[in-house]
């Protein structure tokens, strides 16, 4: 149960990493022109029409941590401890605290991103985009390590 | 969808509190519960392990949610003239500050 739950887990936050990656670069690197490239379309996307979707995908990802970690905090974190990999746990401590915090802020992060945007807001809109992309992308990275600590199924 | 404005002053002040108020809890261990995994047992407050280690962070983040709502419910019901002055960038500068203090608080994990 606990590894369907976890790809679902996983899933969820590739779509979530590849909705905040969009947003924030078509908010720090705008395209200027028509976009001809890939990294060139991959910045020219309309960067309101991922905000409640990245709000969704987030709230989603995180209740289904949550319901992991449990597991989790039983099964991995002891054999960790047991091993002495201490960046790894640190590393995923430090998971739990940025997700937390980054929870925290998604009334703001939708609030700013509602439509018409408002101009006033913009470095507050696109600092919160660039906080929830730089958790998305902390936390996916150090969930993929910590999965393969243990490997699948073990 | 129309949201009143009093939301901006509430979403902002949610924010920043719930930042600051989930490191409090983290720090002085101000769990609202404890979850005890091995036994799928919980309890109210801080409670010490049982068959197992406990689980204080679901307690921290139920703690922190109520603090920060109710604080940030004080500042939506302040007048508009309070709260137009209260800077939107509070929502984003209070949560990095507070990200960095924790890694400064877990170095250890990776000094060691």
């Amino acid at each position: 149960m606990f590894t369907f739950l976890l790809i679902v887990h996983g899933l969820l936050a590739v779509a979530l990493l590849g909705a905040t990656t969009h947003q924030a670069l078509s908010v720090w690197l705008p395209a200027r022109k028509p976009a001809g490239s890939f990294v060139g379309r991959l910045r020219s996307v309309p960067a309101t029409s991922y905000a409640n979707a990245i709000v969704v995908l987030y709230l989603a990802t995180a209740v289904l941590g949550a319901v992991i970690y449990t597991e989790y905090r039983v099964v991995v974190r002891i054999v960790l401890e047991q091993l002495d990999m201490w960046k790894t746990n640190g590393a995923f401590e430090l998971k739990e605290h940025l997700a937390t915090v980054a929870l925290g802020v998604l009334p703001a992060y939708w609030y700013f991103w509602r439509a018409p945007l408002a101009v006033e807001h913009a470095r507050t809109r696109a600092m919160l985009t660039a906080l929830l992309a730089f958790v998305v992308w902390w936390n996916f990275l150090v969930g993929h390590v910590v999965n393969n600590v243990r490997g699948f199924g073990s | 969808m129309t949201v009143p404005r009093s939301f901006q002053a509430f979403a902002v002040v949610f924010a920043a509190t719930f930042a600051v108020a989930y490191f409090v809890c983290v720090y002085k261990n101000y769990a609202l519960f404890t979850y005890h995994p091995a036994i799928y047992e919980w309890g109210l407050g801080v409670q010490k392990p049982k068959d197992g280690p406990a689980m204080y962070w679901f307690g921290w983040m139920a703690t922190s949610g109520i603090v920060a709502a109710i604080v940030a419910a004080v500042a939506a019901w302040l007048p508009e003239p309070v709260t137009r002055r209260l800077w939107s960038g509070l929502s984003w500068a209070v949560p990095v500050a507070v990200m960095v203090v924790f890694c400064y608080l877990l170095r250890g994990y990776f000094t060691r």
